[in-house]
């Protein structure tokens, strides 16, 4: 008798959190078949399944809106932003976690501070200083505002991953007399993979969708990115929802492929920040 | 390595962040504070003490935008039930439990342009929710979904709730398995049912976890929400649906008052340092 009414719980259990997965899904589902209709049809029946599949859309996505270029934009801006915030960060966690120095705490403080600090208060002046460089609507604006921003939050995470490396290993290195390049690159870096792997999830995903930095520093269509493009450039055609709607399939399909691989490591990387 | 020789390669390791930081972070941020008293086009500022930070108090702006980031604010506890009861039932490991955890943290490795738009284009007038109320016998209930003020915010806070779920539920499911089961076990014994189990032990262990989804939300709702409101309704009618940040976008590079920018930009800066000052206060005492 209980574990007939067990079952039962179970069962119900089971239906509210499949209803639940459906609503999540759904719109992406719709995302999708949406992005395989004829204007004239999603207009007439916005529900259906599509009665011929159709790739007009991303046709005209790939040469009408160079959308060759702007994939290749932001994978360019997010592969640069993403070696530029580790060499800068890796030392910097390696510090913080392992070596021993005056003040250690209170760089960490401060460090740990600035994460809090919203972007938009120092979006302003960076933009004008930009400019007045001769730096916006250039790569390296975006590039250096996405790096040096992630600086802490990177930092933070990868602290706290280092601190598990083993000290032996870290006393034998230095009994050794390594040089500090060779540390780095022989044992520091291998042994911080998997922190450097979440970290890297998490920034690649969170510029990829970035739409604020990429919209205030770049202005030419050539130099957009996909979230950018997608924004504005798609935007002027919003009529057509069919060739918005696969825009935004497209510029969801790189983020969903990191999510597929690597969910394991997202989810490290959540439970990080949860427990500090 | 020795000591001495350590300190210094530790102070090193730190040098090339904090230069760059400082000249990308903190250096703006004072300039921010510093043109917050005058008028700045970006050109030419003039000193005008504080006659912005008026300005926002007296012309109704911020009272507005408060509002609105208000509403947002009071729909934080929601998610926050949500994520937890779902997490709640995830942690009864029904079959597919690890599949449904999986598909609910999809829609947050999204883009904000991508929800955003995504939800305009369902709730437009012709859209497939107006189709579906039609074809469900409830016509009557069939609006203008995106061109009204209370719904916008509906649309607005739906987005916000669907990108934040699987976050939610991802934390309160690792708070959940970090509980051993021998407390588990023992409340059993002295005949604790599922009911008591769960106010008594399960939500006081993911009193942390509840805690930091909460920060988290909080400071997203006063400083995340431009990529959902630029694409789903650009702020308007008016600055019904401005909230304090998409305000600073509009005033800085729209309309180029760089200098009520800034000092709106100080305000927000207050607002998110105090939730983080109360933040600290908390987790002081949960340490305890």
């Amino acid at each position: 008798m209980k574990t007939a009414s067990r079952r039962m719980v179970r069962f119900l259990i089971f239906i509210v959190l499949a209803v639940i997965a459906f609503m999540a899904m759904y719109p992406l589902f719709y995302m999708a078949i949406s992005s395989m209709k004829p204007t004239i049809e999603y207009i007439k029946h916005p529900m259906g399944l599509p009665k011929t599949w159709y790739f007009d859309n991303f046709i005209a996505l790939i040469y009408r809106f160079s959308l060759v270029r702007l994939f290749g934009n932001t994978l360019v801006y997010v592969g640069l932003s993403l070696v530029a915030s580790l060499a800068l960060s890796i030392p910097a966690a390696y510090a913080f976690a392992k070596l021993k120095f005056k003040y250690r705490n209170g760089f960490y403080i401060i460090m740990i501070a600035t994460m809090t600090i919203p972007g938009i208060t120092f979006i302003i002046p960076n933009y004008l200083l930009m400019s007045k460089i001769g730096w916006t609507d250039h790569i390296i604006s975006v590039v250096t505002i996405w790096s040096v921003s992630a600086i802490p939050s990177t930092v933070f995470l990868l602290t706290s991953l280092m601190r598990a490396m083993p000290d032996e290993v870290l006393e034998a290195i230095k009994i050794d007399g390594a040089k500090y390049h060779q540390a780095m690159f022989k044992v520091i870096l291998p042994m911080s993979l998997p922190g450097v792997v979440t970290v890297s999830i998490f920034n690649a995903t969170n510029w990829w969708n970035d739409l604020l930095t990429p919209l205030i520093y770049l202005q030419s269509d050539g130099l957009k990115t996909v979230t950018v493009a997608v924004a504005t450039v798609l935007n002027r055609f919003s009529s057509d929802y069919p060739l918005l709607l696969s825009g935004l399939l497209l510029a969801s399909l790189p983020p969903i492929a990191i999510y597929i691989i690597f969910q394991s490591y997202i989810r490290k990387g959540l439970v990080i920040g949860a427990v500090k | 390595m020795g000591l001495k020789q350590e300190r210094w390669v530790g102070l090193f390791s730190l040098l090339p962040a904090f230069l760059l930081l400082a000249v990308f972070v903190g250096y703006p941020m004072f300039n921010t504070f510093f043109h917050s008293f005058t008028e700045w086009d970006g050109v030419t500022s003039t000193f005008v003490g504080w006659d912005n930070f008026k300005t926002i108090l007296s012309n109704g702006d911020l009272p507005l935008m408060l509002r609105n980031n208000l509403i947002f604010l009071l729909s934080v506890p929601g998610i926050l039930f949500i994520s937890l009861t779902v997490s709640v039932l995830l942690h009864e490991e029904v079959p597919g439990w690890r599949l449904f955890r999986s598909v609910y943290y999809l829609p947050a490795i999204l883009s904000s342009v991508v929800i955003g738009f995504l939800a305009k284009s369902m709730f437009t007038n012709k859209g497939i929710v107006n189709t579906l109320l039609e074809n469900a016998g409830l016509g009557a209930f069939t609006t203008d979904w995106l061109n009204t003020v209370p719904t916008e915010f509906m649309i607005l806070i739906l987005c916000f709730y669907w990108q934040t779920l699987g976050q939610g539920t991802l934390i309160f499911l690792s708070g959940l398995s970090s509980i051993s089961n021998e407390l588990f076990d023992a409340a059993k014994i002295d005949g604790a049912n599922w009911r008591q189990r769960l106010m008594y032990i399960v939500i006081p262990s993911l009193y942390p976890a509840i805690f930091y989804f909460t920060i988290v939300n909080v400071i997203y709702v006063f400083v995340g929400l431009f990529g959902l409101v630029y694409s789903i309704t650009g702020g308007g009618p008016g600055y019904e649906t401005t909230p304090i940040d998409y305000m600073i976008y509009i005033q800085a590079f729209r309309s180029g008052n760089m200098g009520y920018a800034s000092a709106l930009s100080v305000f927000l800066f207050f607002i998110v340092m105090f939730i983080t000052w109360i933040q600290l206060k908390i987790s002081k005492r949960l340490e305890q």
